[in-house]
Parts: C-alpha cells; sequence; structure tokens
C-alpha cells in the first residue's frame, strides 16, 4: 500500500528526517511513536505533498508520488488528518465535510460517503451549520477525521489525533479510528499517547531524532523498557 | 424630500460601487493580493464599450459579448502573472499600483484625457427613467443596482453552493490543507481572477451607460471603491454589497445636506473610524 | 564618522549653491537651474516618504497629504493673508507634525496593524484633506489660490535663483535629519522594526515610539517642501497638490534608489527627474506614468533592494573593522539581587485562543539563579507561557510579576527592560545587519542602553565570544547555520542584560555535538549569574542542565521539583506516554 524509503527532510539547513523507511500493507494500521521533535509529522506532510523539501523514496500503490503537489497526492487516494486539526474555522461543519470530498470522483457520491461518515461521528450531524471554530477540541478533531473520510481515501494519516484531548474523547476518537480500519482503509498513525496508539496498531515504529531506531508488532514494541526511556530522552 | 431622494439615489449607486469592490475584496481575501489594476481593467472595459458602441453602433449592453470574454482573459492572466511571480501581498499593492498607473496613462493616450460620452443615439438607456410619482430614477442606474446586486448575490451563492467556491474560501482559510484535499490554487486563482476581470467588464460597462469618461475617473474610483472594501470587510461579498449600498446612500445624503464636495470627507473618515473600531470590516459578525 | 557624513552633506550644499551665487561667472543656463530646483523638490520629498516607509518598511501612499498641507498653508497664509512667507513654513511644519501624530497615533496603536492596512490608511488620508480643502471656502473652495513672488534680498539674482536655494537648502537639511537617523538609534530601531517588528520590542525596542517620530519627521519635511513648492508652482489648486503622481514618484524614486539607505531616495530621485526631462526634451511626456509605472513593477519584482547596494558593492571596501583586543571584552551582568526573591511569578493565568485553552489558571514561581527546565507533551501551553512572560501575548485572565511588578499588559520592551529576554523556536535574526551589529543593537536598546555604538560593538564582541560566536562577527545572519543562528539568538537575548532569560527549544533540529556545544554555554551563561527558563523536547538534555523541572500538561502545572524525581513522576511519564503507564 505505502512504501517509504530512505527518506531525507530537512527544514532550510536543519535536517529532520535521516534515510527513514517503513512501509504499511493494505488493511493495515501502523504507528510511528517517539518523542516531541524526533519529526513524525515530518513524515506526514512529506508523504501527503506538503513539505518540499525532501529526498527518497515514496510510492503508494507502487506509483512515486514523492514531490507530487498536495493535491495531486490526494487523487491517489490518500488524505490527512492534520497536526492540530486545521478545521477551516469560519465555515460550517457541513461545508468542512463537503470539502473533504473535493476530489475528483469522489465528489459525486459526496451524499453517500457523508451518512457514512455521520455514522459513525453522530455529533458532527447535530452541529451540522455550526461554525467549525466554534466546536469543542474533541469536536473539532472528529471533524478533521470526518472531513478526511469524505475524500474516500484508501489510505489515512493521521498526525498526533490526542493532541490536546481530555481522556474520555480520547476513546471516542481512537475507536473510531478502529472502525475506520476495519472498513478497509490503511491507516499511519503518528502519536505520542503510545499505549492508545499501539493498542489499535498491527505494528509500530520507533522515532528518535529523525531516525528510525525500531520496527516490531506493536504487541512486542509496547512492553519493551528501552522504547519507553527512548521517548522519554533518557 | 430631496434628502430622501438623493439617499435612494445614492443607494442605488453604491450597487456599482459595490460591483467594483467585490472583485478586489475577494482576490484580496482568497488570494492575497491586492489588486490595484482591477480598476485599470474596469476602466478598459469602460472604454471599450464606448468604443464598441460609438463606432459600429452595437447597443451598451450587447458590448459585453465582446468585453466580458476579453476582461476574462486579461483577469486570469493577471493572476497567473502575479502567481508565478511570486508577488506577496505589499509587493502586489505596489506592483498593481504601477500597472494601474500606468493603464490609465496608456488610456489617456489612446481615448484622450477629455471627457467623453456615448451619444444619445447610441445610448438609448441615458435619457430613460422611471417615474414613481414621487422619486424619479434613470434607467441607468437601476440597471446598475439590479445588474450588481444579481452578480454579487450569485457569486454569493456560488461560493456556498458550489464545489469550486467552497474551494476557494478552503483556500481563504488554509492554503496548505485545502490542497491536501485536493484543491489546486493556481487553477482556482486564475479562474477566480477571470472571474473578477468578467465583473470588471461589466462595471465599466454600467458605468459607461451612465457617465462621461474620462481616465482619471479610475483614481476617484479607487478611493471609493477601498473605504467599500474595507468597510465591508476584506473578502465577504454580502459586507461588500451592505458596504457599497451604505457608501452610496451616505454619499448621496451628505451630497445634499452639505455639498457634494463634502461627501470624500465623510466617507474617508467612515473608513478611518471603520479602521479603528472594527479592523475586520463593518459588516462581519466578530466570530473566528 | 557623523560628523564627517555631515560635513560631506554640507560640503554638497554648499558646491550646489556655487551654481547659483556665480551663476552669471559660470554661464549656467537658467533652466538648468529649474531642472535642479524640480530635482530638489523631489530629493526632500522621497527623503521625506524614506525616514518612514524605507527605514521602517511601513509603505504610506499618503505623501501628497504633506505636499498638500505645506503648499496650501503657504498659499492661504503667504499668498491670501500677506503672513511673512518664512512664517507661514513653520506653520506648514507644524501643522504636519499634529497631522502626523494623528495619524500615528490611531494606526500605531492598532494592535492588529498590517503594512497593507498602513498603507490604504495613509492613501485615504488626502483624499479627506483634499475634500476640505475643496468645501471650505477660506481654504480653497474650488477656486484655487495664486501665491505672488515673496521678497528676497535682491543680491540673490532671479526668483528662480531663490527658489533653487531655498529648496536647495530644505533639500540638504532633510538629506542631513535622513542621515543623522539613520546613523544613531532610531535607525537601528526602525531597522528592527523592518526587519522583524515583534522581536526588537521583544529585546526593548520602543517600536511605538520610534515610528511614530519617523512619522512625525517624515511629514515635518514633507510639509516644508510642499511650503516651497507653492512658490514654485505659483497657483495652487486641489489637483495640483492632493494627487497620486506624489506618491507614486516617491515610492519609485525610493525603490529605485534603495529603501534602507539614505542615499537611495536621492539617487532615485535625481535618474527619475532626469528620465522626466529626456522624456519631455523628446515629446513623450504623455509616456511617463506608463515608464515609471514599468519601473517600479520591475524593480519591485527583480531588484527589491534598489540600486544603491549594487552601486555600493562596485566600489572598493573602505573600511575594515577594527580587530579587537580581548582585554576590552566587558559583559555586564546583572542579576537581581537577594537569591531567594522570586524574579518570576505567575499567578493563575490563562490564556485561550478561540474555543482552546492553552494556559489554564497556571500559577508559578522562578527564583533568581534558577534553570527551570519547562517540559510537557505537544501542546501543552509551554510556548504560550513564554510569550506570555515575554509580553508578546497578553492573559485572557491573572497576572505575571517580574522582580516585584506587575507586567500584566505592559508592552513587551517595557517587560524587556524588567529584565526579561526570550529567544524563539526558529531565530529570527536581524536580516540587514552584521551577527555583531544583531547583538550590538540588543545592547544599546537592553535594560541598561549603551547609547554609543562603538561602545555597542565592542561590548557585543564579548557576547559572542560567550557563544563562541565571535569569529563571525562580521557575517551577514543569512551566512550562518542553523545551530549558529540559534546561538547568535541567544547571544543577543543576553546582550539586553536580562535577569531571566527564556529560551524557547533552543536546540531544536541540532545534531548532539552541536548539542553538547550549545549545552556547555547554558551552562556558561548560568554560572554568570542570569536565571534559565528552557523549554526542551529532549529529556536527557533537561536532566543534565537543570536545578528545577516544572511540567505542564493541559496549560497547567502536572508537576514541579528536582529533576530526578519528577522525571520518575508516574504522573509525567503517563502524560508523555499513555494511559497505561503508570510504572
Amino acid at each position: 500500500m505505502l512504501e517509504v524509503s530512505e527518506l531525507d527532510a530537512w527544514y532550510g539547513d536543519a535536517r529532520a528526517l535521516w534515510g527513514v523507511s517503513l512501509t504499511v500493507g493494505a488493511g493495515e494500521t501502523v504507528s510511528i511513536i517517539g518523542p516531541n521533535g524526533a519529526g513524525k509529522s515530518t513524515i506526514v506532510a512529506a508523504i501527503a505533498g506538503l513539505h518540499p523539501s525532501v529526498r527518497g523514496q515514496v510510492t503508494v500503490d507502487d506509483e512515486d508520488v514523492l514531490r507530487l503537489p498536495a493535491h495531486r497526492v490526494c487523487a491517489r487516494g490518500v488524505a490527512i488528518v492534520p497536526e492540530g486539526r486545521r478545521v477551516f474555522g469560519s465555515m460550517s461543519v457541513h461545508e468542512n465535510l463537503v470539502l473533504g470530498a473535493y476530489r475528483r470522483g469522489v465528489r459525486e457520491r459526496y451524499r453517500r460517503t457523508m451518512a457514512g461518515v455521520l455514522e459513525l461521528f453522530p455529533r458532527l450531524a447535530a452541529r451540522s451549520a455550526q461554525p467549525a471554530g466554534t466546536l469543542s477540541g474533541g469536536e473539532q478533531q472528529m471533524l478533521a477525521i470526518g472531513r478526511a473520510l469524505m475524500a474516500d481515501p484508501r489510505l489515512l494519516l493521521l498526525d498526533e489525533p490526542s493532541l490536546g484531548l481530555a481522556p474520555v474523547v480520547l476513546d471516542e476518537v481512537f475507536a473510531a479510528i478502529g472502525a475506520i480500519n476495519a472498513r478497509g482503509v490503511s491507516v499511519l498513525l503518528v502519536e505520542q499517547d503510545i499505549d492508545r496508539a499501539l493498542e489499535i496498531s498491527t505494528r509500530g515504529y520507533l522515532l528518535i531524532e529523525g531516525r528510525i531506531v525500531a520496527g516490531a508488532p506493536a504487541a512486542e514494541l509496547r512492553d519493551r523498557e528501552d522504547v519507553r526511556r527512548g521517548i522519554l530522552g533518557l | 424630500m430631496i434628502a430622501v431622494q438623493s439617499a435612494v439615489a445614492g443607494l442605488l449607486l453604491g450597487g456599482l460601487y459595490a460591483l467594483m469592490a467585490a472583485g478586489v475584496s475577494v482576490t484580496w481575501g482568497v488570494l492575497r493580493i491586492i489588486n490595484l489594476a482591477h480598476f485599470g481593467l474596469i476602466l478598459i472595459s469602460a472604454y471599450l464599450t464606448f468604443q464598441f458602441a460609438s463606432e459600429w453602433g452595437i447597443d451598451p449592453i450587447l458590448t459585453l459579448g465582446l468585453t466580458v470574454p476579453v476582461m476574462f482573459v486579461a483577469g486570469g492572466a493577471l493572476q497567473w502573472a502575479y502567481d508565478r511571480l511570486g508577488v506577496s501581498e505589499l509587493n502586489s499593492l505596489l506592483v498593481s499600483f504601477g500597472l494601474l498607473i500606468a493603464t490609465v496613462q496608456l488610456v489617456s493616450n489612446i481615448w484622450s484625457a477629455d471627457f467623453q460620452r456615448m451619444s444619445a443615439a447610441v445610448n438609448p438607456y441615458a435619457t430613460a427613467s422611471l417615474d414613481t410619482g414621487r422619486l424619479v430614477f434613470p434607467i441607468t442606474t437601476l440597471l446598475a443596482f439590479l445588474i450588481a446586486i444579481a452578480l454579487i448575490a450569485g457569486a454569493h451563492l456560488a461560493l456556498r453552493r458550489t464545489f469550486a467556491g467552497r474551494a476557494l474560501r478552503a483556500l481563504a482559510e488554509d492554503r496548505t490543507i485545502a490542497g491536501a484535499f485536493g484543491i489546486d490554487h493556481r487553477r482556482l486563482g486564475v479562474l477566480l481572477g477571470a472571474v473578477c476581470g468578467a465583473t470588471a467588464a461589466v462595471a465599466g460597462m454600467l458605468f459607461a451607460l451612465a457617465n462621461a469618461l474620462t481616465p482619471a475617473t479610475a483614481y476617484e474610483w479607487f478611493g471609493t471603491v477601498f473605504a467599500v472594501v474595507i468597510l465591508g470587510g476584506i473578502g465577504h461579498l454580502l459586507g461588500t454589497l451592505a458596504a457599497g449600498l451604505f457608501v452610496g446612500a451616505l454619499s448621496g445624503l451628505v451630497s445634499v445636506l452639505l455639498s457634494p464636495a463634502a461627501a470624500p470627507f465623510v466617507l474617508f473618515s467612515a473608513i478611518v473610524l471603520a479602521l479603528l473600531v472594527r479592523p475586520r470590516g463593518l459588516f462581519v459578525r466578530a466570530v473566528r | 564618522m557623523i560628523v564627517r557624513g555631515l560635513a560631506g552633506i554640507a560640503l554638497a550644499v554648499g558646491a550646489l549653491a556655487v551654481l547659483s551665487l556665480y551663476r552669471e561667472t559660470l554661464g549656467v543656463p537658467v533652466s538648468v537651474l529649474a531642472l535642479l530646483t524640480t530635482m530638489l523638490f523631489w530629493v526632500t520629498q522621497a527623503t521625506s516618504w524614506n525616514i518612514l516607509s524605507g527605514y521602517s518598511g511601513y509603505f504610506s501612499f499618503g505623501q501628497a497629504a504633506y505636499v498638500g498641507v505645506g503648499a496650501y498653508t503657504t498659499a492661504v497664509l503667504f499668498g491670501r493673508h500677506r503672513l511673512d512667507f518664512g512664517l507661514t513654513v513653520l506653520i506648514a511644519a507644524g501643522l504636519c507634525a499634529v497631522l502626523a501624530l494623528g495619524i500615528g497615533v490611531l494606526a500605531f496603536r492598532l494592535r492588529s496593524l498590517r503594512g497593507e492596512i498602513f498603507a490604504l490608511l495613509t492613501l485615504a488620508v488626502p483624499f479627506i484633506l483634499a475634500a476640505l480643502a475643496r468645501i471650505n471656502g477660506s481654504i480653497d473652495g474650488g477656486q484655487g489660490i495664486i501665491v505672488a513672488v515673496p521678497d528676497f534680498p535682491a543680491s540673490i539674482g532671479l526668483f528662480q535663483d531663490f527658489l533653487y536655494l531655498v529648496n536647495l537648502l530644505v533639500a540638504g537639511a532633510a538629506v542631513a535629519v535622513a542621515f543623522l537617523m539613520a546613523r544613531t538609534r532610531s535607525g537601528w530601531a526602525l531597522a528592527t522594526i523592518r526587519d522583524a517588528e515583534d522581536v526588537g520590542e521583544a529585546l526593548g525596542v520602543a517600536t511605538f515610539r520610534y515610528k511614530l517620530t519617523a512619522l512625525v519627521a517624515s511629514a515635518v519635511i514633507g510639509g516644508v517642501g510642499g511650503s516651497i513648492f507653492a512658490l514654485q508652482i505659483g497657483f495652487v489648486t486641489v489637483d495640483s497638490v492632493f494627487t497620486l503622481t506624489v506618491p507614486l514618484f516617491v515610492i519609485v524614486m525610493s525603490v529605485l534608489g534603495g529603501r534602507t539607505h539614505w542615499i537611495g531616495p536621492v539617487l532615485g530621485a535625481v535618474l527619475v527627474v532626469l528620465l522626466q526631462d529626456r522624456l519631455t526634451a523628446a515629446d513623450l511626456l504623455g509616456w511617463q506614468p506608463v515608464i515609471l509605472g514599468g519601473v517600479l513593477i520591475a524593480m519591485v519584482l527583480a531588484a527589491p533592494e534598489g540600486l544603491y547596494p549594487r552601486v555600493r558593492a562596485l566600489l572598493p571596501a573602505s573600511r575594515r573593522a577594527r580587530p579587537v583586543d580581548p582585554s576590552e571584552l566587558d559583559i555586564r551582568m546583572s542579576p537581581v539581587d537577594g537569591a531567594e526573591t522570586a524574579l518570576v511569578e505567575c499567578d493563575e493565568l490563562t490564556k485561550n485562543f478561540g474555543g482552546v485553552r492553552a494556559v489554564a489558571g497556571l500559577s508559578l514561581r522562578i527564583r533568581a539563579g534558577e534553570l527551570v527546565g519547562l517540559i510537557g507533551p505537544n501542546g501543552s501551553g509551554k510556548t504560550t507561557l513564554v510569550s506570555l512572560l515575554a509580553g508578546s501575548v497578553r492573559p485572557t485572565g491573572g497576572t505575571v510579576r517580574i522582580a516585584g511588578r506587575d507586567t500584566t499588559g505592559l508592552p513587551p520592551h517595557r517587560i524587556a527592560h524588567l529584565g526579561v529576554a526570550r529567544t524563539y523556536q526558529i531565530p529570527r535574526p536581524f536580516a540587514s545587519m552584521t551577527v555583531r551589529d544583531n547583538v550590538a543593537m540588543a545592547i544599546m536598546f537592553g535594560r541598561e542602553p549603551e547609547r554609543s555604538l562603538t561602545r555597542a560593538r565592542r561590548v557585543a564582541t564579548g557576547h559572542l565570544a560567550m557563544v563562541g560566536l565571535e569569529k563571525l562577527a562580521h557575517a551577514a545572519p543569512a551566512a550562518l547555520n542553523l545551530h549558529q543562528r540559534q546561538l547568535l539568538e541567544i547571544a543577543r537575548a543576553l546582550a539586553t542584560a536580562p535577569a531571566v532569560l527564556l529560551l524557547d527549544e533552543a536546540l531544536a533540529g541540532l545534531n548532539p555535538a552541536e548539542i553538547d556545544n550549545a549545552v556547555e554555554v547554558i551552562r556558561r551563561i548560568h554560572a554568570s549569574g542570569v536565571a534559565i527558563v528552557i523549554v526542551e523536547h529532549l529529556l536527557r538534555v533537561v536532566r543534565a542542565v537543570a536545578t528545577r523541572v516544572v511540567v505542564l500538561d493541559r496549560g497547567s502545572v502536572l508537576a514541579d521539583g528536582d529533576p530526578a524525581t519528577v522525571l520518575a513522576d508516574p504522573a509525567v511519564v503517563r502524560a508523555y506516554l499513555g494511559k497505561r503507564s503508570h510504572a
């Protein structure tokens, strides 16, 4: 499904990623865990075509997408739930969802897709006409996920969905991610809450200071003491 | 009674200001380009209407068949150039200021700096008026008002109901994320520039219908229209329409109650006040 | 330096005066004098514009307002009421100063003021004034005013000689003012405003005051120039003075010549007026705005820095910086007395962004001499807290006290003067200054301002040595790598003589060797007596340097204490790793 190999990335002259390789198989949920500032979000941004300063190879279903502009990566069935949610604040919940289905081939059947999304997040249906900027943090996160689902992706990139959310809301959000994966969407999840992330993942990678230092089945990663110490930076 | 008549006349005139302002406001809000050259497009359109009607005897309204495509292409090309050259917001103000000054002078070189008006023979609308008994309205003003409202309302609906319109609003908010959902800002930007160019063609025609033309008129619009853009809230179409009507009615009232020359004074004082009190625009709800 | 420059300007004025004083002997045609007079008028106007817009980056489209007010003051008072001409020039200057104060106090107080809004605001001003002149019969009333020739000493010669000399004097004075402003503290302050206004403010530059000063200076010069312009045109109408040609000309001239240097507008004015003269001679005057518009577009797109920097690049480098004797190095650290006094006290501090609560009722005390590691998961409010302490963000609720003084709502430069300095996650050097001058300017505007540039530069070298950048003192910030830019950021903050230094992710993106070096620098600074708050992701760094660790989670303090205890706290581990990590 997704294959990243030898990915390097920079911010100006600051190097953020060093030869990152990882794969996500069809129907899999894969987590990238690691401390703050390790470069997790950069990987997701690079895959989505949002980070121009990159080198290496990223293929989605054997098609190279690296350095394609974001809107053309989107056309290959990749959707992103960005860090910090970034919903279109002045537009209504309904409009945010409709926009998710902007890409050609998907927009024609957006009503049907939306029914599915609202089934997953019934709270959004109740808020349909409200400006997205007035939603609570948890609702905004659901909207951001819903918007990405509207693009009917084959691969969903989730960047720190737990950011700033209360534990009760987190349970709901992670349950939804599991449900999405159960519908056959492959998921690449970037998270700092390693327990919640690994619980719903098949495999995980540990990223520290821009390098992948471990890749293993989720259950194994969860119990390794060195992973915990690595994330704490100790 | 005179005050009411002038206020209503001003209000009707305000529709045209709003139409002129709409193009500037939307490109500013969505694409972060302050396109003063828009006034140049309006000016050229007004002169082309004059030229086609006077030379070939085409009905002035039908000249839109020629001017709209021309301005559609010109507006799109302009936007394409801004994008290709990577013009920033502040630089767009400088670059398009240069373009505007050059355009006005070119128009003056081609058509001369004298006042020119379509003769009654080619422009049957100029002399017609609607008499309601108490109030009298020139047909040209009414026409401008109705067309302006129709266009702005249509554009407003398009921004809310069509995929391209929603995509433009998304671009205005977050260009990066909009891109991740398949929205190509280049293509949409050119499309938006082209549509704005087309509205410039309509505004120019409507202006030429009712007024004598001189190149320096562009500078007079410049002031009033910017008042409308800022009062209406950058990028807000309905706000722009409301601001246009407000500015028109206010100018009308001031002209008759004080003096015509006092209108700009009141108007610009209103902008300054608005900027200080409601920097986002008078007609924008303070929600974000 | 400054004296030499002023002498040079005086010499140039003197030399140009000779053209008129010995006009007949030298055989200078009167037409040349007339051309030079026009040139001088534009030198004055372009210089006036440049003092605000070129130096500070706030573009004004309102230059015609000053020309108009100046011209009408003289036209009405001298032309109509026969007041003394010289007196009307002074009144014009005063009126323009008042106008500028009004605009400045209104505009620069706007928290959301952006360059584009300022430009449009200034664009509106001449329209208002023009309308005012038209309506008001005692000013113009739509008639226009004839301005007669004033009395002048017969020894001067023709009226054209008089005009030329007066314009020369005014232009000379304008250039001298622009030169002085560029070479003193105001020039540095305005340059920081142009490069990165909020950074300058945080380093102690009273940006509001300097912007206002520049605006008033610009208005006075423009008004005086406008006042003489009334004599030159002899008949003042609204259309002849309140015209958009004025801002077009001054902007083109300054952009063409170079906006950041005092001589740029002079160069630009000379070139544009010469061009205008050639076009007139070739009977192409009608193409002038087209050409000027084209020049403006081309310059903005292709060479926004203008011609002057290119001209200077062709000249041989004149001066070389004097090498600094290390014994001269003198770093003044100003720790606040009493190790147990609370330097920083936050009480119930809250900050909401829209519906999101970034900092939620946070209370925290930091004492002198501490090195506090501020940590927490992404989005826990660390950077917001730093911004609240430095005053660049205003709290929704609660108070901040620095060294016992309530700083809630104070402008950042006042907080800087109380002893708070910060660095930014992404380094933001002043791009137009050398590395050393980046630091020197912080010394000139810091808590104990050093007014002499020469001394400030010498002290700056000491601060650069503190972070190990002394070899790069004369480099441009753009030539530095990320690590070096972050060190510069630290040196610059240090140069304000802070009591507490806030380091916001100063190590982000560094490789291990660079991190070790930065840790050394931080230890050295701490040893010199400055309290430090360091926001950092790498917990091993925090454990290595901090004397105390504060953990934030969802905007409030989750744990606070010595590093070993805090980092072993299950609640902290849980905040970092997730729900099941109760070790």
